[in-house]
Order: structure tokens, then sequence, then C-alpha cells
């Protein structure tokens, strides 16, 4: 079906003129200097003027404040006679009243053949509307710009180093701190220059442990020493946190060095009182003991009873000391490397056994053996006894109440792993990761603090020895299992 | 010892273009808010007799926005840097300067540090210091300055030039520069505002009566931004100066009337 058209119908409603006088925008027309020589109905009712008022009386400049004018002078007429035309020019006209319109300006220049300009026809967009959006924007955007220099100046003021970084791990930002302690360049320094000041011996580790993170999205931890301004190496921990986007995905880190320096040294001191002290006492426990052996064979020839008691007594208690003395000398000698191992091949089955008989004839726990007997390893016997013994001690004084102590070992491709269970009460997550670091203590059944926490942090240092792992797995109410693990 | 590729890196800078055949060298200068194209008018008539040398100082028109640096361009010294720099890596020697607007200024300030490379400056337009003070008639009050930085700010992409100092600092976006279909005065925002403040509120009149070499000044009638009150002022303080009162009106008489321009330049030199 077509439309029947009448043209002359659809001609008369558009009638050139009044589409110039009521255009929805307003139209002015200006000589090269300026001058206006005709405009539409639309502007003036803007303005508020009359057009006997403006035509060939003003010139457009008139209706602009004084920055409008040099801007006029400076921008809109080089641009015209440049190009010809300029499009969305932002000005200010003034109305009749002295009050501010906010326009757009298109124009376009009228030229003869020759290339003059002849009359320059501008239209005029109202923007009062857009004029109120854009200075809530600029208003937002002066807020957006406060609050980050208020945020910077704080991380700047926090006298530990923070840092950010991309996804991928490149360091976006440093604050004030940063750049002092490293003494970095205020502007355009590489960030991955800084991973040449990590303690040479931490930087591997540093690098492994950071990869790690980021590739499976896990937090960073991890104690380095950092070289500062003036060479110096200072203990710090690193750490760093991974920030999540809406859409769960990682889309920064946020991370802090904070120095570790005094906690690390005063832990040296520490270690060296006690070494000096273990050394000290070693020689006069052992002359006692000696005292002690002699008595012991002495006792059967004594008449009172009471002799044998106090001898038995001076025996477990010097027995005791001697072991509590050794753990502080092993301690001793895992900080200077000089725990040396004495490696040979050995059956499982049998190390595990012998120290099971040791504690099965001092106590009345039943311990489990779990394994295939013809199992081997390179092991140093007696560490490994030590190490067994120390985890099976802890049971018993940890879950007194476990019936049954499981020890279970298998071998899984290029490892043993050795397992110690209990069935006592369990221990408590956050305590989990500290429990292998050295003077850790944890609280006894009735509340005190008992041993020096050298034991498991000995154990994992034997262990790590042999190039194995320890860890622990617990489960509040249901038990605990200690385990390590050898290479076959 | 002569090194090719700084002459490279200064011509790429300033997107130095020369043109023209001729012994002497022509060096248009243009003011603030516009490039090389400004000349477009008037270049033509000088070609046949002389090299014609056009530029875009740093941060203007088609230059390299990269080398754009706050502090060197903070004064108008940096801008004269620029000039001498083009001068040294051309080895011009006895050109002929023409600025218009602020690279009047900018044209004595070099002309004073390194004489040799100029035998002749003309100033379109020139103005020593824009702010009315003591004696002294500038035209402007610091107040109708600030408002024409307004006018600038808001006219740089139209409205969105609220955000757009935030497109430009992300350096995944490209330059602005790249999203603009004109150039012509549509600078870089920030650099903008940055060269308004320098050419505004600079004060050269004591520079004036240190200039050597002769020189012309083309005031225009009617012109808002160098009255006739500051082309006098230049005229009498400077040695050797001689004044043309133009027909032409407004700011840019070398775009609004360039014939009259192309004479009185001629006429001149």
């Amino acid at each position: 079906m077509s439309v029947q058209v009448d043209k002359d119908l659809l001609d008369g409603l558009i009638d050139s003129e009044i589409l110039y006088q009521e255009a929805p925008c307003g139209y002015v027309s200006l000589l090269p200097d300026g001058t206006i020589i005709k405009l539409n109905n639309t502007l003036l009712t803007w303005l508020s003027y009359t057009s006997k008022s403006l035509l060939y009386k003003k010139k457009f400049t008139d209706l602009l404040s004084k920055g409008g004018k040099i801007h006029f002078e400076m921008f809109f007429k080089p641009m015209i006679g440049v190009k010809g035309h300029v499009k969305e020019l932002s000005y200010e006209i003034l109305k009749k009243d002295g009050s501010i319109l906010p326009v757009l300006l298109s124009a376009k220049a009228m030229k003869d053949v020759s290339g003059t300009v002849l009359a320059i026809n501008i239209a005029v967009y109202d923007i009062t509307d857009r004029k109120s959006y854009e200075a809530e924007l600029l208003k937002a955007k002066k807020i957006a710009e406060e609050e980050k220099r208020t945020f910077q100046f704080l991380a700047d003021l926090i006298p530990e180093m923070i840092w950010t970084a991309t996804a991928n791990g490149n360091i976006d930002y440093v604050n004030q701190r940063f750049i002092q302690y490293f003494n970095l360049p205020e502007k355009g320094f590489k960030p991955s220059s800084v991973l040449s000041r990590i303690f040479t011996e931490d930087r591997k580790k540093f690098i492994e442990a950071w990869r790690k993170s980021i590739r499976i999205g896990s937090d960073l931890h991890i104690e380095i020493r950092l070289d500062n301004y003036l060479g110096n190496s200072e203990w710090h921990l690193i750490k760093a946190v991974r920030y999540v986007n809406e859409d769960g995905v990682i889309t920064k880190w946020f991370g802090s060095c904070i120095s570790t320096e005094e906690h690390v040294l005063a832990l040296k001191a520490k270690d060296d009182f006690i070494s000096i002290a273990s050394h000290e006492l070693k020689t006069p426990i052992t002359s006692l003991k000696g005292t002690l052996q002699l008595m012991e064979k002495m006792k059967s020839s004594h008449p009172d009873p009471m002799m044998h008691k106090l001898v038995d007594r001076a025996n477990r208690n010097v027995n005791k000391t001697i072991s509590l003395i050794d753990d502080l000398l092993n301690v001793g000698r895992i900080n200077e490397g000089q725990l040396y191992l004495n490696k040979k091949r050995s059956i499982i089955f049998e190390v595990i056994n012998d120290c099971c008989n040791h504690i099965k004839n001092e106590t009345d726990f039943d311990i489990l053996v779990k394994g295939d007997p013809s199992i081997e390893a390179d092991v140093d016997e007696g560490r490994i006894e030590q190490v067994i013994i120390n985890l099976i001690n802890n049971a018993i004084k940890y879950a007194p109440e476990s019936v049954i102590i499981e020890v279970s070992y298998e071998k899984t491709g290029q490892e043993i792993k050795v397992s110690v269970t209990d069935q006592g009460p369990g221990i408590p997550l956050e305590k989990l990761p500290h429990l292998f670091e050295r003077y850790y203590q944890v609280e006894s059944n009735n509340g005190g603090k008992t041993g020096l926490g050298l034991g498991l942090y000995i154990c994992a240092e034997i262990i790590k020895k042999h190039n194995g792992e320890m860890g622990v797995e617990s489960e509040p109410g249901k038990g605990s299992t200690f385990w390590f693990t050898l290479p076959a | 010892m002569w090194d090719y590729r700084y002459m490279e890196s200064i011509l790429k800078r300033n997107n130095v273009q020369i043109i023209g055949k001729g012994d002497q060298v022509i060096l248009f200068a243009h003011g603030f808010g516009c490039d090389q194209q400004s000349w477009k008018y008037i270049v033509d008539s000088f070609t046949d007799d002389y090299q014609v040398v056009l530029f875009d100082y740093v941060g203007s028109g088609k230059s390299d926005l990269s080398q754009y640096d706050s502090f060197k361009y903070g004064n108008l010294n940096g801008y004269a840097q620029d000039v001498l720099d083009i001068c040294e890596a051309l080895q011009l020697k006895d050109s002929i300067f023409v600025g218009h607007s602020v690279s009047s200024m900018i044209g004595i300030l070099a002309a004073i540090k390194q004489p040799a490379y100029f035998q002749k400056l003309v100033f379109i337009g020139p103005s020593p210091r824009y702010l009315n003070d003591e004696d002294y008639t500038g035209g402007f009050e610091r107040a109708d300055l600030e408002n024409l930085f307004e006018f600038m700010d808001s006219n740089y992409l139209g409205w969105s030039s609220a955000l757009a100092p935030a497109i430009m600092g992300n350096p995944d976006r490209p330059e602005l520069g790249e999203f603009l279909t004109d150039s012509f005065c549509s600078n870089d925002p920030v650099i903008a505002r940055e060269f308004a403040r320098v050419t505004f509120f600079s004060d050269n009149r004591a520079d004036l009566d240190k200039l050597r070499i002769k020189s012309l000044t083309l005031q225009c009638s009617e012109d808002i931004i160098a009255p006739l009150e500051v082309g006098n002022y230049v005229n009498k303080h400077t040695a050797d100066n001689s004044l043309f009162i133009m027909r032409a009106t407004g700011h840019c008489p070398h775009i609004s009337e360039p014939e009259e321009t192309i004479r009185a330049i001629k006429a001149f030199i």
C-alpha cells in the first residue's frame, strides 16, 4: 500500500523562514569584524533582547565577558580563519539582565572565491542542563582526587613500607618509607630493581614464594632480609594480600614489609645466651650424673630403704635435666648449621619399634605400629628415633585420654611418610602454623606452659636435614596427626 | 662535533617543516593556542625568495608531547630554547624571525641570548606584559585572565573535559590528541593551561632594551589582546624598532588580512 503524498501541503508545513526563526537552536550571523547582522527569534527570546537593539549596533563579543572576548580572539577567530569552521566551542553569553546563558557554538565561515571571509554563521545551543551536570562531575572528580591525596598522605606517614602490585605481580605503587629505605629515586625507578635489594641468600626463596602466591592466588607471608640504602641487610616480614574485585577476579595485591630486625636480634641474643648457658651446665651435670651412677651401685649396701628411692629419684631428674640440656645444645648446633647426620640404610619398622619398646617400658599406653616391615631408608637412626620419641611423648603428654597411639608409615612414590596419631582433644586451628617455631609453647591440659618449646622445632630441623617435610593435621575433638616424610 | 641524530630529534620534537628556495631563512613562530597552520595564508608569498622554516612549540600542534616538561616550559625561556635548538640544528645564521603574539617575546629572549642566529625580527601583536601595572596599561586584570582560563578549561573536548585528564593519565589509552580530528587549537589541555599561564603572567618589559637586533612591530587596530598602548610601549622601549599600525582588526592579521600582513613584512625585510 502506498501513501498518497500531498506535496504542496507538506511543503507548506515546512516554511524555511519559520524554520529559521523558531529553530530549536539560536542562529546569529556576523561580519568578519564581529558585527551582528542577523539573528533568530529563538536566540532573542533566550537573551531577552529585541532585534532592534542588537542588529548592526553590537558586536558578538559585546555579549561576552572579558575572558570570553579574549578566547574569541585567540581561538574562535583563528580557527574560523584557518579551518573555515568551529565545532562545539563552549561559551557563556550574557543575557540582557546580565545573567549567563551557557552555550555551545558551532560556526561556518562564508567565503568569496578568493577565500576571504565575508560572514560567519553561528548556531547556538543552550547547554544549561549539561553545564550543571558537568559542574557536578567536576566536583565529584575533585572529591575523588582529594580522597586519593588523603590516602597517599596516610600511606606516606606510616612508618612501615607499603606497596601495591598488579594482578601479575608488578609493583605499581610504593609509599615514601619504601623509597627512603631503599633510597630510590622519587620518579621513574624500575620496581623490578628492588628485587636486587633482597639479601642474596633469600632472593630465590622470595621469588619462589611470590610466584606461587600469584599462581595459586594465596596470600604471601615470608621473612627475608632486605638491603637498606647503606647496604646493610635487615630482617623483614613481607606480607601481601590479594584484592578481589566484584567479579571475583584478583585485580591487585596490597603488601607491606614490616621490619622484624629487632625481633630477630632479640632471638639471636636469646640463642647466644642459651648456647653459653647450656655448655656451662653440661660439665657439672655430667659430673653429677657420674656421681649418681656410683651411688646407684652403692645403694644396695645401704641399710635405709629411703636411700634407694632418693637415688632413683635423683637419677630420673638428672636424666630429665640432661635431656633438656641436650635439646638446648641441639638448638645451638642447628643455629650454627652444625647438625650433622650419620646416615645408614635402615629398616624403618625396626627404628620405630625400638622407640616404642623404649616408651612402653615407662608407660602403659598402647602403641600400635602399622606398616610394611620391608621398607628401608637412609637415615640417621639416632636422630629419627629422637623425632619419633618426641612425637609419641607429645601425644602422651597432650592427649593423655588417648587409648591408642598409632604410629603408621607407608611408601608412596619416592617418599616414606611416617604418622603419629592420637585421639586427644586436637589443636586449635590458629596454633597449627606456629607449632614448629622455635620457643613456641603450647598450654598443657592444666593451663600451664610446659617445656622449652624446642622439641618440635628440633624434630622439624632434623627432618629438613634429611630432605623431608614435617607437618600436622588436627581436628578439635577428634585428635591430631603429626607426620614427616623421608626420601625413600 | 656535529651530531646528526641530535638534529633529527630536535626537528621531530618541534615538528619542523622546511619549504621554499632562497638563501635567507625566515622562521615563523606561532602564537599561543595555535600551531604552524596559522601561517598558511602568508607562507606561499615567501617561498619563492626565502627558505621558510615552520615549527610547533613542544606541547602544541604535532610536536612530541612526551618531551613536554612543566619545569622547563614553566617560563618563556624554555620556549626560547626551542627556537635556539632549531636554529642550532639547522645551523642558521642571520635569519629573519617572525613571531605572532607571545612568540614576539620568545623571539626577543632567543635573540638576546644568541644574536648571531638573527638578522631581523618581526613582531605581530606583541605584548611584554598583559596585566595592567602601575603606570602601565597591559589591557588585563587578573580576574579577566582567570575567566579566560575557565573558558579554556571548559573548551577542551567540551563538557567531557572534566574527565579528559583522567583518560590521559591512563597509560593504556592513546594520546588525547588521537581522538581529535581537528588538531588546530586543540592542544593537550594540561599543557595549554600551563602555556596560557606562562604567556599571560610573563613580564618581559625589562628585556626590550636588551635587544640589539633591528625589529618591526605590526600593530592591529582594535586588538583587545595587544592594544595600541602596548604596541607604542614596545616601540618606545625597543632600540631600532619600527611601528606599523595595520588596517586589520583583531589579533591575527596574518589570518584575517594576509595581503596587508605580507606587504608589511616584505617592506621591512
